[in-house]
């Protein structure tokens, strides 16, 4: 009898405090252009600050909330005005006058103006993270006067303009000093919160649960036709699928090639299909003994079988690739050499190279659910050829390590560009300053390369461009630095009734919520 | 010794078995090859930047610094701030925990009542059809891989019945009850939200019945055979003897001796709970500290790992305090095991 007390005296003490808190809800009728569009994403987000988030998932929150100078154009790799009407370019080539517009508001109220872009790109620099590796030859920027701003540059820098339509060159308000704690420029604060211009403003965040974006009520653009996007944090593929089928979500984001199939076959739903830029590619550590003799690099590229690869793990969603630019993306070569599997070929050249027994290590890690799958073809593939390879599976967080310090035989890795330029594939892969994780993660060095990519990044005129790459493409396609395996295609699976969804190759996993409906 | 003896003497314990963990999680996280800076700064920064970032989160001093830094840090209430998200791990940790604690207790709950329930019907209509059934549904629940029967049951009751909530705490649109204690249930009912009460509910029944299922299975199979075990004592045939009818002696003379190995399971089964629940969490995406600790992992954010196994080893320890501490209610006999 007693415990019966206690216990309902519990109950009434929980009650009283009924006083003091308010109802969170009152029941509501949402009309349909307040239906928000969900979107299952499997893993929640970092920072979502444009000086320091890398990741496509953050970009994802931030491209919508913030502005840039210039966005890229639609689908294309072309770059449109934004905040900038128009630009003007000095006859070096070194310095870059902006036009701004005049009627842009940041979501506070306050107007966007030279100022808050130099006020940017100066905490981009000075914050010095990942972002600000698109921006290498920046000196400095000046406000000229209200509307006008000015970048300096140390060298000539040809994909400066595309870099601009990146992330990280997102216009902050600066306001944000505000909320600085230890000379962070504000870095903690805007790791969960906007401070743009965009369409958007995220107008909550409950951590490994969902995130919300509203329409910012300042937006200078035309009105967004969808009040309420969600990111809801769905870590299973399954999970997802299901969600995806009843409707509780519009877009599903990581369910896996081969459940696509089946959802092909739903009326409901479609799956929006289009080439990307983003490649599979093996490392050919070519610093380590056996690996040194370019033959034995051909020989492993004759070895491979790709269309194995595309018909069993890709379920034909995927192209091999033509060297190391993909297709979509100027400087493609389309004669270029495109290895092909040819066993005989491959053993002969192990031959010429007087390599036999060879055994290597693939290393790679769960980052990719494909991986494992194409590090066993490619072990039966060389063994073919009598090259033994023993599998390594280890942590991403390891293999990032391993192949920074040139720890490794094979390992195997994906790659898009940030930027519309062949400069984020030539220069960044085969530069010799660029060892290990930096982006020359074959440890290769030609010089004659290097003369080839330095050449083309220190020049504007695009012909010229496109014949220096195409030389340095030929060079490398003898020395077989990677395996190139596979261009991908961008797959998305989504409820029939979302509409104007577009994909740009520069922005993967991430919309362009302001031209969406549903 | 008395109680309030024991329970020092158990705290006193507390704090080496956390000095342990600390110590066996920092050398663990710290040989593994990895470097969280890397993680952080995206995959093209130049060695200026990174070694900036190492000498931002402390990485650069030897790892036994490192460690005295985490312990000071912890002796102030510190856990650090992950790596990740660049948040205080200990503020990470509080808004994750009662989303794991909900649905632990729920779970909990369900496999208490319901095993309890099940192994005395078992054991009492013992090789009855009752019995193989119970049998059955729980050497089914003793076997079955968590992944698959969470995802069997989304299948069944959230896609193709429709009946409940796939995923989630909370329907999206619903916006969280007043923060008062972090349970949802217990929120939406002291502010009297009735719409956050029911959906959260409703989100709670699959994850919680699934994480509950196996062990309500251990715990039938304990109550059963402990039971069948106290009905064949002489106290039992006495009782029996004195014509004292057949219920009262189940639930007054067998049932509460039978339950003091129950009870050490049930203590035990919390830490189980909690670790069960990061794959639940995972399938049914709550937003716990399991799915907190996952993401964590893969990005080798110790600090936030250590803050997790901290929060873990501490509940299982005062769990297990707990149990020893409730031996003497169901059993006077029991003085002298402390």
């Amino acid at each position: 009898m007693k415990r019966i007390l206690v216990l309902a005296l519990c109950v009434f003490t929980l009650f009283g405090l009924a006083g003091c808190a308010q109802s969170a809800n009152t029941p509501q009728t949402a009309s349909k252009q307040d239906q928000p569009l969900v979107i299952a994403t499997s893993a929640d987000l970092g920072s979502i600050d444009p000086a320091v988030a890398m990741d496509n998932a953050a970009w994802k929150i931030s491209y919508p909330a913030y502005d840039r100078l210039v966005n890229f154009k639609g689908s294309s790799t072309d770059v449109e005005p934004s905040l900038a009407k128009s630009w003007d370019i000095s006859a070096d080539g070194l310095t870059w006058t902006f036009h701004l517009r005049d009627d842009v508001k940041f979501a506070d109220g306050t107007p966007l103006d030279a100022a808050a872009v130099k006020f940017s790109f100066d905490r981009l620099l000075k914050i010095k993270k990942g972002p600000s590796d698109a921006f290498p030859s920046l000196e400095n920027v000046t406000a000229v006067d209200k509307n006008t701003v000015l970048f300096k540059l140390k060298t000539v820098f040809p994909p400066f303009l595309s870099t601009l339509a990146t992330n990280g060159g997102g216009i902050v308000n600066p306001a944000v000093m505000k909320h600085e704690k230890d000379a962070d420029m504000g870095q903690n604060w805007l790791a969960t919160t906007t401070a743009g211009s965009g369409a958007y403003v995220l107008a909550e965040w409950v951590p490994e649960q969902s995130l919300k974006l509203t329409v910012n009520p300042n937006y200078w653009g035309s009105k967004p036709k969808l009040n309420t996007i969600i990111i809801k944090i769905v870590k299973d593929p399954s999970a997802q699928r299901m969600a995806l089928e009843k409707g509780d979500v519009d877009v599903a984001e990581n369910i896996p090639v081969d459940q696509l199939k089946e959802l092909k076959k739903n009326p409901d739903l479609t799956i929006f299909e289009t080439p990307s830029l983003m490649v599979d590619y093996v490392y050919l550590n070519t610093q380590k003994a056996g690996l040194k003799n370019p033959k034995v690099r051909q020989a492993i590229s004759y070895a491979v079988d790709y269309q194995g690869i595309i018909d069993n793990v890709w379920q034909g969603n995927a192209t091999q690739m033509r060297g190391p630019i993909p297709n979509g993306l100027w400087g493609y070569q389309p004669d270029l050499l495109q290895y092909s599997r040819n066993v005989e070929k491959a053993k002969a050249l192990l031959q010429e190279a007087g390599v036999n027994n060879l055994t290597l290590n693939f290393m790679y890690s769960d980052r990719k659910p494909w991986w494992e799958q194409e590090a066993q073809i490619i072990q039966s593939n060389l063994a073919d050829i009598g090259i033994k390879v023993n599998l390594q599976k280890i942590a991403y967080a390891a293999q990032r390590e391993k192949i920074d310090k040139g720890d490794f035989d094979l390992t195997i890795g994906v790659w898009s560009p940030d930027y519309a330029d062949p400069y984020m594939f030539m220069n960044y892969w085969f530069d010799s300053k660029n060892f290990g994780l930096a982006g020359n993660r074959a440890f290769y060095k030609n010089d004659e390369v290097d003369k080839l990519v330095r050449k083309a990044a220190s020049i504007n005129n695009q012909t010229e461009r496109i014949e220096l790459y195409k030389q340095a493409q030929q060079l490398i396609m003898q020395d077989a630095p990677y395996v190139f395996l596979v261009q991908k295609k961008y797959q998305l699976p989504m409820r029939k009734s979302v509409q104007g969804f577009v994909f740009n190759p520069m922005l993967e996993d991430m919309y362009n919520f302001q031209a969406m409906s549903k | 010794m008395n109680t309030s003896k024991f329970v020092a003497k158990r705290l006193g314990q507390l704090v080496l078995v956390l000095l342990g963990v600390t110590l066996v999680t920092f050398l663990v996280s710290h040989v593994v090859p990895g470097d969280p800076a890397r993680m952080l700064i995206g995959q093209r920064a130049d060695e200026q930047t990174l070694a900036a970032m190492r000498q931002a989160l402390g990485l650069d001093k030897p790892v036994w610094i490192q460690y005295l830094n985490y312990l000071w840090g912890l002796i102030h209430g510190d856990l650090g701030t992950s790596i990740r998200t660049q948040r205080p791990v200990l503020n990470e940790l509080l808004s994750f925990f009662p989303a794991t604690v909900e649905l632990t207790l729920f779970a909990m709950g369900f496999a208490v009542s319901i095993g309890i329930l099940l192994g005395l019907l078992s054991a009492t209509f013992r090789d009855t059809l009752t019995d193989h059934a119970t049998r059955i549904l729980a050497i089914l629940g003793v076997s079955t891989p968590l992944f698959w029967l969470g995802l069997m049951a989304l299948l069944l009751f959230y896609k193709y019945l429709g009946w409940l909530p796939g995923s989630g705490r909370l329907d999206p649109l619903i916006n969280p009850p007043t923060h008062i204690t972090g349970l949802y249930v217990v929120d939406s009912l002291i502010s009297g939200d009735w719409i956050a009460l029911k959906s959260s509910i409703l989100h709670l029944v699959l994850p919680s019945l699934c994480l509950g299922y196996i062990q309500l299975a251990t715990i039938a199979r304990l109550v059963r055979a402990s039971m069948i075990e106290v009905l064949e004592l002489d106290y039992i045939k006495t009782a029996s003897a004195n014509g004292i009818p057949r219920s009262r002696i189940i639930y007054r003379h067998a049932l509460r001796n039978a339950l003091i190995p129950t009870v050490t399971i049930i203590g035990l089964t919390f830490g189980e709970l909690l670790g069960g629940a990061i794959l639940t969490e995972t399938i049914f995406a709550w937003p716990g500290m399991g799915k907190f600790v996952v993401d964590s992992i893969s990005f080798l954010d110790f600090p936030a790992i250590m803050g997790f196994t901290l929060v873990v080893a501490t509940v299982y320890v005062l769990i297990n305090m707990v149990v020893d501490l409730l031996y003497p209610l169901l059993d006077p006999q029991i003085k002298g095991v402390h």
